[in-house]
């Protein structure tokens, strides 16, 4: 996927056919990560925090709910992913590319809570199976997605 | 923090400007963005600059930060302006705390 042209309020993008497949078998399995695994504190005696661990939890639940029913409203806009012979030209504003940005991260940190937290500065590698592996290649796709949709807010040259 | 591009030219550590004196702001919680090894440098610069509003020099010394170092304080707030800072990183999935400052 690559930026195609871009105006104030509008980014067009360009995706090819398996791009495009991929993304939306990537996006079912949106919320990944656990609302319970955002901690607002790491100390254990900041006791007025963890009257507001629950309203914290409540309200990234909430903002995901928001999230995913703009992900259903945006997959169903015909016109939105509507295929040419090469596969499809996404128009997003800035304020979409945001939530979408918040979307796919969501499930590459859910994907890699799932690979059970692998890390190869620390020496631990991922461990994958066949019932891992979907995780993996969401993992990787998503880092891939950010990165096209990052390079949008560059500086045309 | 997964390495993406490495920035040319390392930016001048800024002098962090408080909005008003230390004792105006208590108590004061820092905000805090912890390292971790999946979200991209890039990504945690751009999240950086949107949740703060903060040039992308600035937001890059704090990934760099981050990345180096294991953690940086991104800014010491009220206990309600810092659960507002947490809870928009977290959207955005990174690894943030808020922790009081002693």
């Amino acid at each position: 996927m690559k930026l195609v042209r871009k105006s104030e309020d509008a980014f067009v993008f360009d995706m090819g056919k398996r791009e495009k497949r991929l993304l939306l078998e990537v996006l079912k399995l949106y919320p990944l990560i656990p609302t319970a695994h955002h901690r607002l504190s790491k100390t254990t005696d900041a006791a007025p925090l963890a009257d507001n661990q629950k309203l914290l939890e409540e309200a990234l639940a909430e903002r995901k709910q928001q999230n995913k029913r703009q992900l259903l409203a945006m997959l169903n806009e015909e016109q939105r992913l509507k295929e040419t012979d090469a596969g499809c030209q996404p128009t997003l504003n800035p304020r979409q590319i945001e939530w979408l940005l918040q979307v796919v991260n969501d499930i590459r940190v859910g994907s890699w809570l799932v690979l059970g937290e692998p890390e190869e500065r620390s020496g631990k590698p991922i461990g994958l199976n066949t019932e891992n592996a979907r995780y993996y290649a969401a993992m990787e796709f998503c880092g891939y997605f950010q990165m096209a949709l990052l390079d949008a807010f560059e500086p045309q040259s | 923090m997964v390495e993406t591009v490495e920035p040319v030219v390392l930016p001048d550590i800024e002098t962090e400007k408080q909005a008003g004196a230390r004792s105006e702001l208590e108590p004061g919680y820092l905000v805090i963005c912890w390292d971790d090894p999946v979200n991209l440098m890039d990504y945690v610069t751009h999240v950086f600059q949107v949740v703060f509003g903060w040039p992308r020099k600035k937001a890059e010394f704090h990934m760099l930060q981050v990345h180096n170092q294991g953690k940086s304080v991104l800014t010491r707030q009220s206990m309600e302006r810092a659960e507002h800072y947490v809870h928009e990183l977290q959207s955005y999935s990174l690894h943030a705390t808020m922790e009081r400052d002693s």
